[in-house]
C-alpha cells in the first residue's frame, strides 16, 4: 500500500486557484476610495447643467446684477427676492446684492458707463430696504445717465413695504437724490386668504405669531406684505427675509395682553379673530403662548 | 504572486469604476465653482431675459452685449436670434419675456420674421 504524501496532500487543500479574496476586497476599497477622490477633484462631469447657486463667486455677482437690471423693468419685489435667494447667499439676499455691487464696483466694473447704470440700479434696489453696501461710495457722485428712471414717489414711502430700515442710504449725505425713494412698480396684485391659525407651545420661541404666505400649489412666496396691528399701532414686515426658514416664513413677537390683528394689505382680508399670547405648559414648563398662521393665495 | 496581482487589479478597476460612478453620477460633488456659461439652459434663458429686461430700462446696447457676452458663446449675435426663436417656438416663456428679447434683438439688429409679430404687437417699429 502506497501512503499518501502528506506534504502533497497539504498543497492540494490549500490549492488557491487564480484568485485571493481578501486582495481582491481590499483592492476594492482601495479602488472605489480612488474614484470617488478624483470625481470630488474634478468637479461634476456635466458641466453644463449648473444652477445658480453653483456658480463661482464672480459669476455670482454678475448674475445678482443682471436680477437688479431686470427689478428695473418689473419692480417685482417677490421675483426679484426669489431670484436672488435661488444664489443661496449665505446673509439677507438684499446684503448679498449690497456685496456683490460692492465687489464689482471695487474691480474695474464701474469704467464703463453701462456698469455704472447696472450699479445704480442695484445700489437703488437695495437702499430701498435701507441696506448698504460700499458701492455707493465708489460710484460717481452725480448722475450722468439719461436713462429713464424707475417710478420715484416721496410721498409712497408709508405704503411701501420697507422693513425696519437699520440705517439711512450712505448717498444722503452726498445731496441729490436724498430723499429720493424707490417704489417698485407693484406686480399684478395676488390675493390671499387666511387658511389656518392655530396657537401652539414652543418653549424656544415663545408669544411669536409665524406667518406662511403660500401659493396655490403650496409653494412659499417671499417678499409679501404682512401687516400686524395692535391699538392704534401697526407694524409691516415681508415674508422671506429669514432665508434659513424659507421663502414662505415670517414673524413678529407679541406682547402679553395685546390683542393683535394680523392681514396682507390689499391682498388678504385680516383674520377674523385676534391674536393674544398667554400662558401654556410644555413639558413640565410654562411659556408664553405662540400662533401660526398660514395665507394662501386664492 | 500571479493569483495576488490578480486580484488586486481587478480590485482597483472595479472598485476605481464603482467610485466613479457613485461620485459623477449617483451622487455627484455640489460644485460652486461654475460660470454663467456653465448654467442649464432654463437658467441661461433666465439670464439673457434679465439682459433683455435691463436693456429695456437704459436702452444700453453695449451693456446689454457686454453682459450676455457671459454666456460665452461664439457669435452672440447669432445666439440672441437663436434663443428668442427657439423660446418663440416652445413658448417657454410669458409674453413679456419674448417682448423683451424680440425687443433687444430688434435694437441689435437681430429681428427675423418668427420675431416680427411680436415686435407689432410691442407697438412695431420706433
Amino acid at each position: 500500500m502506497i501512503r499518501p504524501d502528506p506534504r502533497r496532500d497539504e498543497t492540494r487543500k490549500r490549492a488557491p486557484g487564480y484568485f485571493s479574496y481578501p486582495v481582491f476586497a481590499w483592492s476594492l476599497i482601495i479602488g472605489l476610495a480612488l474614484g470617488l477622490a478624483v470625481t470630488r477633484m474634478h468637479g461634476p462631469l456635466q458641466r453644463s447643467n449648473a444652477e445658480p447657486w453653483q456658480l463661482r463667486a464672480d459669476e455670482r455677482h454678475h448674475f445678482a446684477i443682471a436680477i437688479a437690471l431686470e427689478h428695473q423693468h418689473r419692480g417685482d419685489m417677490g421675483r426679484t427676492l426669489n431670484k436672488l435667494i435661488a444664489l443661496r447667499p449665505a446673509q439677507h439676499p438684499l446684503d448679498a446684492l449690497a456685496e456683490a455691487a460692492c465687489a464689482l464696483g471695487s474691480s474695474g466694473y464701474l469704467g464703463s458707463d453701462s456698469g455704472i447704470k447696472a450699479l445704480r440700479g442695484a445700489v437703488a434696489l437695495y437702499s430701498a430696504d435701507g441696506r448698504s453696501g460700499c458701492a455707493e461710495q465708489l460710484l460717481p457722485l452725480r448722475a450722468t445717465d439719461s436713462a429713464p428712471k424707475p417710478a420715484v414717489d416721496s410721498a409712497a414711502d408709508a405704503g411701501f413695504a420697507t422693513p425696519l430700515p437699520t440705517k439711512p442710504p450712505l448717498r444722503d449725505s452726498q445731496g441729490g437724490a436724498s430723499s429720493r425713494r424707490l417704489v417698485p412698480t407693484p406686480a399684478a396684485q395676488r390675493s390671499f386668504e387666511a387658511r389656518a391659525a392655530r396657537s401652539f407651545c414652543d418653549a424656544a420661541n415663545p408669544a411669536l405669531i409665524e406667518v406662511h404666505v403660500l401659493d396655490y400649489l403650496g409653494r412659499g412666496i417671499p417678499g409679501q406684505r404682512i401687516r400686524v396691528r395692535w391699538g392704534d399701532q401697526a407694524d409691516i414686515f415681508l415674508s422671506g427675509l429669514k432665508v434659513d426658514r424659507g421663502p414662505s416664513y415670517a414673524d413678529f413677537q407679541m406682547e402679553e395682553g395685546v390683542d393683535y390683528a394680523i392681514d396682507m394689505p390689499g391682498a388678504a382680508d385680516p383674520l377674523s379673530a385676534s391674536l393674544s399670547t398667554g400662558a401654556c405648559y410644555t413639558g413640565n414648563r410654562s411659556t408664553l403662548k405662540s400662533w401660526r398662521v398660514t395665507f394662501v393665495e386664492t | 504572486m500571479r493569483r495576488f496581482l490578480t486580484s488586486l487589479i481587478l480590485g482597483l478597476l472595479l472598485g476605481a469604476l464603482a467610485g466613479l460612478y457613485f461620485g459623477w453620477i449617483q451622487f455627484p460633488p455640489a460644485n460652486r465653482n461654475s460660470a454663467i456659461s456653465d448654467l442649464a439652459q432654463r437658467h441661461r434663458d433666465d439670464y439673457t431675459v434679465m439682459i433683455a429686461a435691463g436693456f429695456a430700462v437704459d436702452r444700453d446696447a453695449a451693456g446689454a452685449l457686454e453682459r450676455l457676452g457671459k454666456l460665452d458663446v461664439d457669435d452672440i449675435y447669432a445666439y440672441l436670434r437663436g434663443a428668442t426663436e427657439r423660446i418663440i417656438r416652445s413658448s417657454a416663456r410669458d409674453f413679456d419675456d419674448i417682448r423683451l428679447l424680440v425687443r433687444l434683438a430688434h435694437d441689435l439688429g437681430q429681428l427675423t420674421p418668427a420675431m416680427q409679430p411680436f415686435l407689432e404687437l410691442d407697438g412695431g417699429d420706433p
